[in-house]
């Protein structure tokens, strides 16, 4: 087999293994574990159009989750109107939002930007945590909202199984996927580049940098916000502690950092890295040793910030190619 | 659990996902608890007590009616977070194959994840978590032994009455401060109607983040606020930073009430010493409560894990006392056979009655029809600062005179 269909081979071979998975995996708790490594993957994806491609280090990501978990949810439980179409309308608001943080923030450099999305985020949670109804939307304060597990079907969103939300977050995750090798490719990719790396040479040549980055952060926030509407139906519940968490902010930056930030494959790896290890060590040393999922968290944190900076996807990558090398017997052309 | 079978039980999960467990002797129960996090003392606690109730069941025999079925705890920690506690309660219904499930003591947890439990029909016995809503979902799953939240704050209430009357003392505005969480602002919702029907003026009503790491901005506008009467809701590390803070800006007050939880931990008054004294808690249980086998099971509590048995803890242990009278009666491990008999409780006697109420019956809620609260001061008369029950009053300690109001310091 020559090298070029391999390479063309494997990632659709792969794609059918995922697609099979939930035939294989029975357990209701290993495909969870599976659909939260798909739903990070895409979330962190979703980031990486701004915190990979632009450079910048977004922290408040949870405000657009949260968005999109609340649009949907409120406008389901109040009006009856289907996840579906709840989770555009809270990517619309979502981006909206996202637009109007980015533009004065996307005048501050490094951890002064960091600092302003973060700011930005728990604003929104302690509003949400503050108000009870905000006009004729419920917002119910800290107590958060909950979906009672009535309406059970594909329209709602919602169902007693785990195979559906497997499959969902796996079509979301392809298509972000994508969506992402197919900016980073355009005109747009090459300018969010340019603007990262030396905004002012980018500015030299002609390219509105602000400009590229407020559409990129328009459309990171349209897609962080229907990973909040996919959230909100697969928990059944939401509350401003859960949907618009600092933690969420920081775990997508964290496996963007460890799967190699600004890279198409990075995002995927480093979900499915840290994901498995903060559930499995949860479950198995919660009762014995609690605490110490936390605990390898931050040594797996430490040891790849160490010694590999620039993320796990460039040691992969390079044994990803020799492996295509061995099996095709050629060399990759330079 | 020794390391080997920490490998084994992953990789015999993985290898059999489908199959029905190896080890079907053993009636399990799954609890969802907070180990880690803001509340994990509590979680602590109430394993502790879980621990030590089955020792004691299995060494008595286990369930005869099963011939002798021996009970197994299986731990989840739910880090205080929903989702954590709906993700964990699905893998022990589905993984770990559990019988029966306990939790979550908070009740943000709790709520979501008795849904869980009702979606797949498991019995779910809440030992203490106190919203209201808890039970008034309409499930048929879910089955609380303490008292609810609305029973905590009309106690509250009836105390202060007595209060006023016994000591000639009236009490006119109240500040209520309190977690910004479902326990905290479901109490606070419960004392504006009892405070309006009894007639007090309500002079600062401030919600607060329980992992604040500064709460003086709250203690200055209670100080300003001038109330007579505090009425507190506080998880442990909170509780602790509001009453030395209080302390520290000498806020007087005719008395500070709180809620349990944060002031009725063992931590509490280790860690805020003499700033404590006078201060009234409800709750559910104290060491002084006169039943039978109150005395001894404290002792051998604190014997093995260093400290008294708490509220929470008495109702954990209760609860599996509870749990293992109704496997007793249902003789058969399926979900509608530990149901029914649940439902049928009524258990008055035995090692786990050693609260301060009599009995353990569920009415159509679920809730334990006869789950009661006592009031205590935290106070020093000789011994060290300890709690001692005042109210009601026929519950009083001998020979003890609460102090109302509270002296001046």
């Amino acid at each position: 087999m020559t090298r070029n269909t391999l390479q063309r081979l494997l990632p659709l071979a792969l794609l059918a293994t995922v697609l099979c998975l939930p035939l294989a995996v029975r357990s209701a708790t290993y495909l969870h574990i599976m659909i939260l490594v798909y739903l990070y993957a895409y979330l962190t994806t979703s980031w990486n159009l701004v915190g990979g491609f632009a450079g910048v280090l977004p922290l408040g990501h949870a405000a657009f989750f949260g968005i999109g978990a609340y649009t949907s949810t409120i406008l389901s439980l109040q009006y009856g109107i289907s996840p579906w179409l709840g989770m555009l309308v809270g990517g619309v608001i979502a981006a909206a939002v996202g637009v109007l943080i980015g533009l004065p923030t996307f005048k501050m450099r490094g951890a002064y930007f960091a600092l302003a999305t973060i700011a930005f985020a728990e604003g929104f949670r302690v509003m949400v945590e503050n108000i009870d109804k905000l006009g004729p939307f419920a917002l119910n304060g800290p107590r958060g909202l909950q979906i009672p597990p009535l309406n059970f079907g594909l329209a709602e969103m919602m169902f007693s199984g785990k195979e559906p939300y497997y499959y969902i977050i796996l079509i979301m995750l392809v298509a972000v996927l994508l969506l992402t090798s197919f900016i980073s490719r355009s005109k747009l990719g090459y300018y969010l580049n340019a603007g990262g790396e030396e905004p002012e040479a980018a500015m030299a040549l002609g390219i509105n940098v602000a400009r590229a980055k407020v559409i990129a952060m328009a459309m990171s926030s349209f897609l962080t916000a229907l990973a909040g509407t996919f959230y909100a139906q697969l928990n059944l519940y939401i509350h401003p502690k859960s949907a618009f968490s600092l933690d969420l902010s920081f775990e997508i930056a964290f496996i963007a950092l460890i799967g190699g930030r600004g890279s198409i494959v990075g995002p995927v790896l480093g979900a499915l890295l840290l994901r498995p290890v903060s559930d499995f060590s949860r479950i198995y040393f919660g009762d014995t040793l609690p605490g110490m999922h936390l605990i390898i968290f931050g040594v797996i944190l430490i040891l790849v910030m160490t010694f590999q900076p620039r993320g796990l996807q460039e040691p992969l990558t390079r044994l990803y190619e020799r492996l295509l090398d061995r099996l095709s017997g050629e060399r990759r052309a330079a | 659990m020794n390391i080997l079978q920490k490998i084994a039980v992953p990789v015999v999960a993985f290898s059999m996902l489908a199959g029905t467990s190896a080890f079907a002797e053993n009636v399990k129960i799954g609890n969802i608890e907070p180990m880690s996090g803001p509340s994990a003392s509590l979680g602590q606690q109430g394993k502790a007590a879980r621990e030590m109730a089955v020792e004691e069941i299995n060494a008595a025999g286990g369930i005869k009616s099963l011939g002798g079925m021996k009970l197994e705890l299986i731990y989840a920690d739910s880090e205080s977070k929903p989702e954590k506690g709906v993700a964990e309660a699905e893998r022990l219904i589905n993984t770990e194959k559990v019988h029966l499930l306990t939790g979550c003591w908070n009740s943000a947890v709790t709520y979501p994840t008795t849904a869980v439990a009702e979606r797949y029909g498991i019995p779910f016995v809440v030992p203490v978590s106190v919203a209201d809503k808890i039970t008034e979902q309409g499930f048929k799953t879910v089955f609380r032994i303490a008292a609810k939240d609305s029973w905590w704050t009309r106690d509250q209430f009836a105390f202060l009455k007595d209060m006023q009357a016994e000591f000639n003392t009236p009490v006119k505005k109240l500040a209520f401060v309190y977690e910004n969480g479902d326990w905290g602002t479901g109490f606070a919702a419960q004392w504006k109607k009892l405070a309006e029907e009894g007639g007090y003026e309500v002079v600062l009503d401030e919600p607060y983040p329980s992992t604040s790491t500064d709460l003086s901005p709250v203690v200055q506008k209670i100080k300003r606020a001038k109330p007579d009467v505090l009425l507190l809701t506080s998880n442990a590390a909170d509780a602790i930073l509001l009453t030395n803070t209080l302390a520290e800006y000498n806020v007087q007050l005719k008395a500070i009430i709180g809620s349990g939880g944060g002031h009725a931990d063992p931590s509490f008054m280790k860690a805020v010493g003499k700033n404590a004294a006078q201060i009234f808690d409800i709750g559910e249980w104290e060491t002084d409560v006169n039943k039978p086998g109150a005395k001894e099971a404290n002792e051998k509590y604190k014997a093995k894990y260093g400290q008294n048995l708490s509220g929470e803890a008495v109702d954990a242990y209760l609860a599996i006392y509870v749990i293992a009278d109704a496997l007793e009666r249902a003789g058969s491990l399926e979900p509608a056979k530990i149901l029914e008999a649940l439902r049928a409780t009524d258990l008055s006697s035995g090692p786990g009655m050693i609260v301060g109420y009599d009995k353990v019956a569920f009415d159509e809620t679920g809730q334990n029809k006869h789950a009661a609260l006592v009031i205590v001061q935290v106070n020093d008369t000789g011994n060290g600062l300890e709690r001692i029950t005042v109210w009601p009053k026929n519950a009083r300690r001998a020979g003890y005179t609460p102090v109302f109001p509270m002296a001046v310091k």
